[in-house]
């Protein structure tokens, strides 16, 4: 009886041990981990409490941000999905999805130090989304105190920021540029024929004296310590953006009248003082290996390879100084290879490239200008008034800058559209290149095509990527491997450039290719000269001005 | 004594297997999370739609492989399935996956605006796979094209790599900035 008890009892037990684990290891398993409790933090603002729901948990507290947006001023939407809010804080757009520590303010995409999430009251964010947030856009301070629990929220003092105003009319479109010591907070409000960009948290010093504006179409522009209002004239409207390094607030303004993106280069160049120096840019380089063919062979050598044998063709044949942005197996900046150019008032940009593809049977050559695209709205913008204004109006129809004062404006002000102005002339350069390296090669045809390539944003004169072959294709690899082949190409690129040269100084062009030779054939050579090697590129300067392009804003650390 | 014994061993198998089923039952729901679906999570029903993908094909171009994909109602979903089915490789012969096996979607974001964040992740590598202009432009408008021409809400694409905005995948393409499709690359 005694035993039968015992072994009951042991079956029960058997029976009840594996539920009882199962059911703790499914407590065990929580979807979310639960908040730490609370011991009573507090939001202050000025000296005040406010009700803010707080959780504290291992990395940091999480507030309420329902009511702090209530207090500091912003608006929240949920959008349809539910699945991110909206916060608008002064004239940027905050969108946050709950759990995902990804946030963007405006443009510009942040790392919180852990996701907002929704908790008591709604919505909760971490300290640092408040610092990005209302204290960078409208000047609070966030100061947590985790001894005492309590979150101190103040005004930053006003801050008194000098402006350097500019207002630049060139081509039909004037750029008005106010330039501050570091980044105002500010909100801009458009009014019927005026802007006026007003400060949140700190005054401006206007300029002494004040800057006497004669513009088409912009009326003035006056600086109070308050706000900054520009008058447009009739029939202008007007696109603003920022540019950083340092902080500028830049508005474009042109006519109201329908915007076209430019297609067609006009017929003869304008403004052009002559082809004097070329900037060579060997693609890639150092631990930026580029294309890599079958036999192993790297883009980045061969680009430069290529490049040394073109410069010293061009020095010899079209007694221009040729420079090229590397001279050895380096890393260099997409941004600095324009800046090369700019600092070295370089009127032609050529940077050489080899391609690969995914997949098989691509083949042949091609050649890139800047696609509008790649500088968004406002460069397209500013292209179009260009090619706009170049159709419509006589060279002499109204005042402008010269050419010089015009393109160093640009280079200081508006590095981001350097290119803009030169996209049709690039177009006439890469129909050149193309044109002479079908001819003289009888490769595939990929024709002139438009792209964001970066390496060409940043360059203040015609500019273009060339490919010349494909290393990823067994056949091409070995051709662009053997020297009479490359001399081809050489004489091919050389011409290219020789006839953009001739047209754009006005001389007679050169005899147009010959019909292409057979592989291992001597090319046609131009005479040589002798090519002296050319000289090191002056290296950009810092804080010459367009020795870099500004920093971008927004990316994230 | 040896049946005793007998009954004994007997009886402490059932209760194992007994328990031992019962754990399994009271585990599997308590853990079903992980094999659980986005829109599963999401809480919203999943319905059949008929995509069109881009993938990299021969010639250097990208060329659309129809596909019909269980996607929920969600914009940011349908942007994250897409890319999903994209990382996952064609189904169609002469057509080529994007990007190397083992990167995979990260976080997904859709702003108001339209602006399709998508982040790249492929441990272990800092760096994007290296290549020419071509296979560059065929690996980021196979996503953008993908994503744009698909999900209405979403009308442009930056492209992340490893969680970090990048100037450039392989040295070509500005990716400092959101792209937009690119029709140009499309095999007719």
């Amino acid at each position: 009886m005694k035993d039968r008890r015992i072994r009951a009892t042991l079956v029960l037990f058997g029976l009840l041990l594996p539920m009882l684990v199962a059911a703790q290891g499914e407590r065990t398993q929580p979807q979310t981990p639960p908040a730490a409790p609370s011991r009573a933090p507090m939001v202050v603002l000025s000296g005040r409490e406010i009700a803010v729901p707080v959780s504290i948990t291992p990395n940091g507290p999480l507030f309420g941000l329902s009511p702090i947006a209530a207090a500091l001023g912003g608006e929240m939407t949920t959008d349809e999905s539910g699945e991110s809010v909206t916060l608008r804080v002064g004239d940027r757009d905050v969108v946050i999805a709950p759990g995902s520590a990804i946030v963007t303010v405006g443009d510009v995409i942040i790392s919180l130090s852990q996701p907002p999430t929704e908790g008591e009251g709604g919505l909760q964010v971490p300290v640092d989304f408040l610092r990005k947030t209302y204290g960078d856009l409208l000047g609070y301070a966030f100061e947590w105190q985790p001894e005492t629990a309590r979150l101190v929220i103040s005004r930053r003092g006003d801050r008194e920021l000098g402006v350097s105003l500019d207002v630049v009319h060139l081509q039909g479109m004037t750029t008005v540029v106010l330039q501050f010591p570091e980044e105002p907070r500010y909100r801009i409000q458009r009014l019927p024929g005026t802007i006026v960009v007003e400060m949140i948290a700190d005054r401006l010093t206007p300029p002494s004296p004040p800057r006497v504006v004669q513009d088409p179409l912009v009326q003035n522009v006056t600086i109070e310590p308050q706000q900054v209002r520009i008058q447009l004239a009739d029939g202008v409207q007007a696109a603003s953006y920022v540019l950083a390094n340092p902080f500028r607030l830049v508005f474009d303004v042109h006519p109201s009248a329908a915007v076209v993106v430019p297609t067609r280069p006009t017929e003869q160049p304008r403004d052009l003082p002559g082809i004097r120096t070329i900037v060579l840019d060997p693609g890639h380089g150092g631990s930026e290996v580029g294309a890599i063919g079958p036999s192993g062979i790297q883009e980045k050598e061969l680009t430069l390879q290529i490049a040394r044998e073109l410069a010293g063709k061009l020095g010899s044949t079209l007694g221009v100084q040729v420079l090229l942005t590397r001279y050895d197996d380096s890393v260099i900046n997409h941004d600095t290879r324009t800046a090369i150019a700019n600092q070295n008032k370089a009127d032609l940009f050529v940077s050489i490239h080899l391609n690969s593809s995914l997949g098989a049977g691509a083949h042949g050559t091609e050649t890139y200008f800047l696609s509008p695209q790649a500088s968004d709205k406002r460069a397209a913008q500013a292209a179009a008034a260009e090619n706009l204004a170049q159709e419509q109006e006589p060279a002499t129809s109204e005042p402008v800058a010269t050419a010089d004062s015009a393109a160093q404006d640009l280079q200081l002000i508006l590095w981001d559209l350097a290119q803009s102005r030169h996209m049709a002339e690039s177009q006439r350069l890469a129909n050149l290149i193309q044109r002479e390296l079908n001819q003289a090669l009888q490769l595939k045809d990929r024709g002139v095509k438009q792209a964001p390539f970066r390496v060409l944003m940043g360059a203040a004169m015609p500019a273009v990527l060339v490919e010349l072959g494909f290393i990823s294709n067994p056949e091409e690899e070995k051709k662009l491997q053997d020297p009479a082949y490359r001399d081809q190409l050489l004489d091919a690129l050389a011409r290219a450039i020789g006839r953009y040269k001739a047209l754009v100084d006005g001389e007679q062009a050169p005899p147009p290719a010959p019909a292409a030779q057979a592989p291992g054939a001597q090319p046609g050579r131009p005479p040589s000269g002798g090519g002296a090697a050319p000289a090191p590129p002056q290296a950009p300067k810092p804080g010459a001005p367009p020795a870099r392009p500004p920093a971008r804003p927004g990316r994230p650390a | 004594m040896n049946r005793r014994a007998a009954s004994f061993v007997l009886g402490l198998a059932l209760a194992l297997l007994i328990g031992g089923g019962l754990w399994w039952w009271l585990s599997s729901r308590a853990g079903g999370g992980s094999g659980r679906t986005a829109q599963e999570e999401s809480g919203q029903p999943a319905e059949k739609v008929a995509f069109q993908l881009y993938f990299p094909a021969d010639g250097g171009l990208i060329r659309i492989e129809p596909r019909e994909l269980s996607v929920p109602s969600a914009p940011k979903e349908r942007v994250r399935k897409v890319v999903e089915a994209l990382l996952a490789g064609p189904q169609t012969r002469g057509l080529v996956r994007p990007f190397p096996e083992g990167v995979t979607v990260g976080i997904v974001q859709l702003s108001p605006d339209g602006t399709a964040y998508i982040d790249l992740r492929w441990p272990e590598h800092n760096e994007p796979p290296p290549g020419g202009s071509t296979e560059e432009m065929q690996r980021v408008y196979s996503v953008v094209n993908s994503i744009v021409l698909n999900v209405p809400q979403a009308s442009r694409v930056v492209l992340l790599w490893n969680g970090f905005q990048r100037e450039s995948f392989s040295g070509h393409l500005d990716l400092s900035r959101p792209l937009t499709p690119n029709q140009a690359l499309v095999a007719r």
